[in-house]
């Protein structure tokens, strides 16, 4: 029972410690407030998905520079998949070079003479 | 038409809107500033941990899911802040960091009362870190044990057990205080 009285008296003593609510503070929150209303405030961070995350780490890239680089990648790809090249060999009548038989059999014959194997 | 909610403003300050986070910031500034006081035991400490924890939420804001309150989310930043402030520097002794007295009482209440409750704040700068911080939050904060929980990155059975420790030692240390209340 006067465990139960000694825990009430001490939430009372809590929470009338916790009421108290300090104007230094609400003096102390206006400073703080009126700090961060004369500053331009910093960039925001947009989580960890390209191309934020470059962003954030300020890597920020040159947008039109890879635009650039974008385009030559997807233009070689084109000539090199479609090209004249592409044409030539899948044209009607070219059979591409191809021997018809391997030499590589003829490595691992003995010789003529003397039967030794290489 | 009532003021935004917490979560509300948040989406808006994640979508870089500036008023929104003048709306949101005030709200919570007093509070945390008063929390980051006693933990750290300094004003001017204080003043520095909430202007930092308030650019943080900005710059984190489009990062912010609404899973947590976002003044648990706060309070979580103003929390880590201070623990770090206090591992860089010395705790100041919390009397000169005190709050005032009620100035609608007369001279002997009040000074009594100073008295009473500057045991009670020595009583708990006294605590471990923890246990301190779990008598902040709950009860100058008001914060339920889960959103202490969360502010602390802890579970609600590990709150629950310190605030267990907590008041058994406060009931330790405010023996007289207690009994002379009675």
């Amino acid at each position: 029972m006067k465990h139960m009285d000694e825990t009430d008296r001490l939430d009372a003593l809590l929470a009338r410690r916790a009421k108290a609510q300090s104007p230094a503070d609400q003096a102390s929150a206006a400073r703080v407030l009126a700090n961060l209303a004369n500053v331009p405030l910093p960039r925001q961070r947009h989580g960890w998905r390209w191309p934020n995350v470059l962003l954030d780490l300020d890597f920020a890239p040159a947008w039109p520079r890879v635009a650039a680089l974008a385009g030559a990648a997807v233009l070689g790809c084109a000539i090199g998949f479609f090209g004249p090249t592409a044409r030539l060999t899948e044209g009607p009548g070219w059979t591409a070079a191809q021997a018809a038989d391997s030499d590589f059999g003829a490595v691992s014959e003995p010789e003529l003479f003397t039967g030794a194997r290489p | 038409m009532g003021d935004p909610s917490d979560e509300e403003l948040m989406r808006r300050v994640a979508e870089g809107d500036e008023r929104a986070f003048a709306l949101l910031a005030p709200r919570y500034a007093a509070r945390a500033v008063g929390l980051a006081r006693r933990l750290t035991g300094s004003s001017d400490d204080a003043e520095e941990i909430v202007q930092e924890a308030l650019l943080r939420v900005w710059i984190n804001a489009p990062r912010w899911r609404a899973e947590a309150a976002f003044r648990t989310w706060f309070y979580r930043i103003v929390v880590n802040l201070s623990l770090n402030r206090r591992r860089r520097a010395p705790f100041a002794p919390l009397t000169e960091a005190g709050d005032p007295s009620d100035p609608s009482l007369d001279p002997a209440q009040r000074l009594e009362r100073d008295e009473t409750d500057r045991q009670v704040a020595a009583a708990i700068a006294s605590l471990p870190t923890r246990q301190r911080m779990v008598i902040m939050l709950t009860y100058d904060e008001g914060l339920s044990n889960a959103d202490a929980a969360a502010a602390l990155d802890s579970s609600v059975s590990g709150v629950e057990a310190l605030l267990v420790r907590a008041k058994r030692t406060l009931r330790e240390k405010l023996r007289s205080v207690l009994d002379g209340n009675a």
